[in-house]
């Protein structure tokens, strides 16, 4: 019944693609010309395709006919691949199985099933003869490239939606390799990933860049800058570590830390500043497993007045430094303004 | 964060939605002919969400933190003649989702593809900080003004009366995103196309900040003492993005122009304030100056050979910032003493440029090269002048010039990625980057800045980088790595550099000069801040992926670095580690199951100068204990993460007519903190760490956060175009942190004015009930 089946969908599919609509006939209506000029694109491309789609038709497991629901199923594109521009003429295996040691694997197979997958330079060369330039414009020797990932390791191209054009769905695949960003995005503090409104590709550019990381920008900052422009500047009383490099202090995928922090003030200072009044005090606990040390006012008659230091509390330095991001306050040398 | 430790029970709508799946119903074999595969397929899904209890924290970022019952409206709608049987090349398609929440996003886009493509979006986003933020200011969170109740406060925060107690408020502390984007592609020839997008970003709301305030002596002219208010920073801010490119692709190569322009606004351009020290002054904090950032790039590929090909992109912008100064009259000194008093805008200019070059080559077919150079440039070319301006904690006149900071880059890199045999590769890579501080004009004044000063202390470094990394199939199946890279950066220091801030040798004043001070930066000789600091770093990886049959996938990864530094003071090392193991077992063709586990662990150490010796850490007097000059102290700091994962999908239940998803997720994160000092109790007078005398040493309690998560979403396919979605989440914050104990009333420092927030916790169950129909 199956089978049966089965060569009823091809027979329409083939009667669909060969004999009766209109849209693959030449019409009488010469006010469409445009019109006319991509039907008949559909239709030759189509007439391509079915060498290949009178096999693998409805009736495969894997999707194939979900293509023309995609771009590169537009007919009436010209640039629109058939079956053989990606996965190559593939001359024997159309010719079947002459030696009695079963079907030869089509030219480029791009993922493995019943023949093994090429490699992953023939892969991604497939999808690169025509998607040249743009953003894969830094692709040869970029990261992915080098760790031998090819576009289909990422991308679907027969399936109707592909996860990664989607905000909500592309860590998912970003993931599977990642795991440390993955692990990142759970932790207390994050950027809003996991809730589909910030994507990895909203700063990285997976096809490579000139950036570090395979960031979209040249530079980190001006990465984060795109989101965060109130932390441009320029300032007139700058940060150095600021301005060089938003990663000195944050860790962008998560942390325990907020807001996205590597360490928490007073200590996260001190990793740069020990000469400045309270930088280079020591913080430990207090009675009460407050952080900081004590006020030197209120420790005047310990126990009875254990009160934090207010250089080492609350934001710590930040109480008063607080514009560590910059300031264009004359009154702001110290930051504090 | 408040605690809601509420349980869930099934509301009649969702028993009610139970019983109509469990209940025995009709099936339907759905063949799917060509037709179905080929057109254009729309869904719209409306329902409800329920969340047990109101959260902060729960509600983030998903639109559910303060919502009793929200309304779900999801919808694609796809069209045009460019699917199933058409003929055409035109698409559109219309997308919403959360449209009931405050995650909302709304958008649309038409297509003729090959030809030209316009889009619209809109995309809204409250970041829901705290529901726990108590302040008896007044003043509504996303103002500009806040004032204390007219009793006013003691500058002792710690005994505030009755009334100045009462007059606490909660306050809700979130700010929202609201993105509008049009964007437009024009397909001029199959060579040459046009890309335009525009985005406004309009982000409305308020951060916590803290408001450092200048107490005033009695005379009311020089400061005297300091206080904190932890405030409602408001963030009226306004972006505007474009993005214009145009693209050309040649046979052999390929170009893009690009202009890239960003405009920042502020809608505040101070927040004032009242001080609660003294006299209750009003006082005056800058906010984000408005600024402007244009950039043009062209970057494009050309291939030499059908083998070799030169990639390159060269690009310039010019960033601006002119907004006119506002001063806080308490601690602006406009002596006129200082010639930067006089200025009235800072007329700010950096120049960033980048230029890179590639070259890869696969002439041989084992053998990959590739040769790159970058170039980056930030050129602050920003005028410095000397300002007088007060600190907030003393009459301390400081005479300080701006330090407009230039740097440039210089990264090269030479590699080589050989295939040792089929299923073998190494690649062997050296890269190198070297970078040069500098400031272009360093304003100088008599002996405080003498000419020739520097305004940085790191002036140069230069990195360099071996990595080398191993590929392998060992068989058809398993497929392994294993890399190792060693860096060493070398940093030329300054140690006379005299950067604008205090520092051990710094707080030069006006009355002082001729003094020298703040000398390498205003750290200790020997001192250098880390990520400018000679050091060398490790790395080592490895990992496999195996598919142990058809059904069956098993990943496994590690790594660990260690970082070295060159410092006397500072940090002195750092390591880090990871272990991740995934494994998925697909059962049948709509069945899964996914397990993981990932272990990270980072470790810092830090070595200081003890800074103050005449004053003992935490000591009653200045003289109770004598800490020795040069004595120093070590903090550690140690992060622990354990995150686990099991997610599955079982298709084809009820005949077919039910699917189930469900992801169980926990995380589990540990930082800590441990003081040493390094120096005997003898020289304390016999006092231990743990005398509440010292207190400035041992363990902090450790920052824990612990969340689980639980997800189960049921589809239930009522007939062919129909389906009920049922889902029930959970989810479970418990988090501990020493940082809100200082913040309590009664425990907080005399001078920081308490705002009881606490550590968020919370448990919740969400119910969502949607009808979804295709078409």
């Amino acid at each position: 019944m199956k089978k049966i089946s089965k060569l009823l969908a091809a027979c329409a599919l083939l009667t669909g693609l060969f004999s009766a609509p209109a849209w693959a006939q030449d019409n009488n209506l010469p006010e469409l010309a445009a019109g006319a000029t991509k039907s008949a694109l559909a239709q030759e491309a189509l007439k391509k395709d079915a060498v290949c789609t009178k096999c693998h038709d409805e009736s495969e497991n894997a999707p194939i006919l979900s293509l023309y629901q995609t771009k590169h199923g537009v007919r009436g594109d010209p640039r629109t691949p058939t079956c053989q521009s990606c996965h190559g003429a593939s001359d024997k295996h159309l010719k079947g199985d002459t030696s009695g040691k079963g079907r030869p694997a089509p030219d480029h197979v791009f993922k493995k099933g019943v023949y093994s997958a090429s490699g992953d330079k023939e892969r991604a060369d497939q999808c690169l003869s025509c998607h040249k330039g743009g953003k894969r414009n830094n692709w040869d020797g970029g990261q992915h490239q080098n760790a031998g990932v090819a576009c289909n390791d990422c991308h679907v191209v027969h399936r109707p939606k592909d996860k990664l054009q989607d905000k909500k769905t592309q860590t998912e695949v970003c993931y599977s390799c990642h795991k440390d960003q993955r692990a990142d995005g759970k932790k207390l503090s994050h950027h809003p990933i996991a809730e589909g409104k910030v994507a990895c590709s909203d700063c990285h550019n997976p096809h490579g860049s000139t950036g570090p990381k395979m960031l979209k920008k040249n530079t980190v900052t001006e990465t984060c800058y795109q989101c965060h422009a109130e932390k441009r500047g320029p300032f007139l009383f700058e940060h150095q570590p600021v301005s060089e490099d938003c990663a000195n202090c944050h860790t962008p995928h998560g942390s325990n830390i907020t807001p996205l922090l590597k360490s928490r003030a007073p200590f996260l200072c001190q990793e740069c500043h020990d000469g400045t009044h309270a930088s280079g005090t020591p913080a430990g606990p207090n009675a009460a497993g407050r952080q900081g040390g004590l006020s030197s006012t209120n420790a005047a008659t310990p126990p009875a007045a254990l009160y934090p230091s207010k250089n080492l509390v609350g934001n710590a330095c930040m109480n008063c430094h607080r514009q560590v991001h910059g300031t264009n306050s004359p009154a702001g040398g110290y930051l504090q303004r | 964060m408040k605690s809601n430790q509420e349980h869930f029970t099934l509301s009649r709508v969702a028993a009610a939605v139970l019983a109509v799946c469990l209940s025995p119903s009709w099936s339907f074999a759905q063949e799917e002919g060509a037709d179905e595969l080929t057109r254009a397929h729309s869904s719209v899904e409306v329902g409800v969400a329920a969340p047990s209890a109101a959260s902060a924290k729960f509600g983030e970022y998903n639109g559910l933190s303060k919502v009793e019952g929200g309304v779900v409206l999801n919808a694609n709608i796809r069209g045009g003649d460019a699917y199933g049987a058409g003929t055409g090349s035109q698409r559109w398609e219309l997308k919403a989702s959360d449209l009931g929440t405050t995650s909302r996003e709304l958008g649309a886009n038409y297509s003729d593809q090959g030809q030209w493509n316009i889009g619209f979006n809109y995309d809204e986003l409250k970041h829901n900080l705290s529901d726990t933020y108590q302040t008896p200011y007044t003043g509504a969170a996303g103002s500009n003004s806040f004032t204390l109740p007219g009793f006013g406060l003691a500058p002792n925060t710690t005994t505030l009366s009755g009334p100045q107690l009462g007059a606490y408020q909660n306050v809700n502390i979130d700010t929202t995103r609201k993105n509008t984007s049009v964007n437009a592609g024009v397909e001029i020839n199959s060579r040459l196309g046009l890309k335009f997008d525009y985005n406004h970003l309009e982000q409305t709301g308020s951060k916590l900040m803290a408001f450092g305030s200048a107490g005033f002596a009695s005379s009311g002219t020089a400061p005297a003492g300091e206080a904190v208010s932890i405030l409602p920073n408001p963030t009226q801010y306004q972006t505007d993005t474009v993005n214009l490119a145009v693209n050309w692709t040649g046979d052999n190569a390929n170009m893009t122009a690009a202009y890239y322009g960003s405009i920042f606004r502020d809608g505040y351009d101070r927040v004032n304030f009242t001080t609660f020290a003294t006299a209750n002054n009003l006082q005056t904090m800058s906010t984000a100056p408005g600024n402007d950032f244009h950039q043009l790039s062209l970057s494009g590929g050309y291939g030499l050979t059908p083998t070799t090909k030169l990639t390159g992109s060269v690009s310039t912008a010019r960033n601006t910032q002119n907004d006119a100064f506002v001063v806080d009259s308490f601690m602006y000194v406009n002596t006129g003493t200082a010639p930067g008093n006089a200025n009235t805008s800072l007329g700010g200019v950096v120049v960033t440029q980048h230029a890179d070059l590639k070259l890869t080559d696969k002439t041989t077919r084992d053998l990959t090269l590739s040769a790159g150079y970058k170039y980056d440039l930030r050129d602050n070319q920003t005028a410095s002048a000397i300002y007088n301006f007060q600190a907030i904690g003393a009459n301390n006149i400081a005479y300080y010039p701006n330090t407009p900071l230039s740097f440039r880059k210089n990264q090269a890199e030479l590699a080589a990625d050989y295939r040792l045999d089929k299923t073998q590769r190494v690649r062997l890579a050296y890269n190198r980057e070297d970078v040069a501080r500098w400031c272009d004009q360093y304003a100088v004044g008599g002996s405080n800045y003498p000419a020739g000063t520097n305004c940085v202390v790191a002036v140069s470094s230069n990195d360099d980088k071996l990595s080398a990394t191993y590929r392998a199939m060992a068989t058809e199946e398993l497929a392994t790595n294993l890399g190792y890279s060693y860096s060493k950066r070398v940093t030329t220091s300054d140690p006379n550099a005299i950067v604008s801030m205090i520092g051990v040798r710094g707080g030069d004043t006006g009355s002082t000069v001729g003094t020298i001070k703040g000398l390498n930066g205003g750290d200790y000789l020997g001192f250098y801040p880390f990520f400018d600091a000679s050091r060398t770093q490790q790395m080592t990886k490895a990992g496999f992926n195996w598919q142990a049959n058809d059904a069956l996938t098993v990943g496994f990864s590690a790594r660990y670095t260690d970082d070295r530094y060159d410092s006397l003071y500072g940090v002195q090392s750092g390591n880090g580690r990871g272990v991740n193991v995934d494994a998925t077992y697909t059962y049948t063709e709509n069945s899964s199951v996914t397990a993981y586990v990932t272990q990270q662990s980072n470790e810092r150490q830090l070595t200081s100068q003890q800074r103050s010796i005449a004053q003992g850490a935490g000591a009653a007097s200045a003289t109770a204990i004598a800490i020795p000059a040069g004595a120093t102290w070590t903090n550690n700091l140690k992060t622990e993460d354990l995150t686990l994962g099991i997610s599955s999908r079982k298709g084809g239940l009820m005949g077919g007519q039910l699917d189930l998803v469900g992801d169980l997720s926990y995380s589990l994160g540990r930082s800590s903190y441990g003081t040493v000092l390094n120096y005997s109790t003898a020289t304390t007078g016999g006092v231990v760490c743990s005398d509440p005398r010292i207190l400035s040493c041992g363990n902090l309690p450790d920052i824990r956060a612990e969340v689980v998560s639980f997800k189960l979403t049921g589809h239930y396919q009522v007939d062919k175009a129909s389906k009920v979605a049922l889902g029930y989440l959970f989810q479970k914050l418990s988090s501990e942190d020493y940082l809100y104990n200082g913040l309590q009333y009664g425990s907080n420092p005399s001078s920081m004015l308490a705002t009881n927030q606490a550590a968020p916790n919370y448990s919740i169950n969400a119910v969502t009930l949607t009808y979804i129909y295709n078409f």
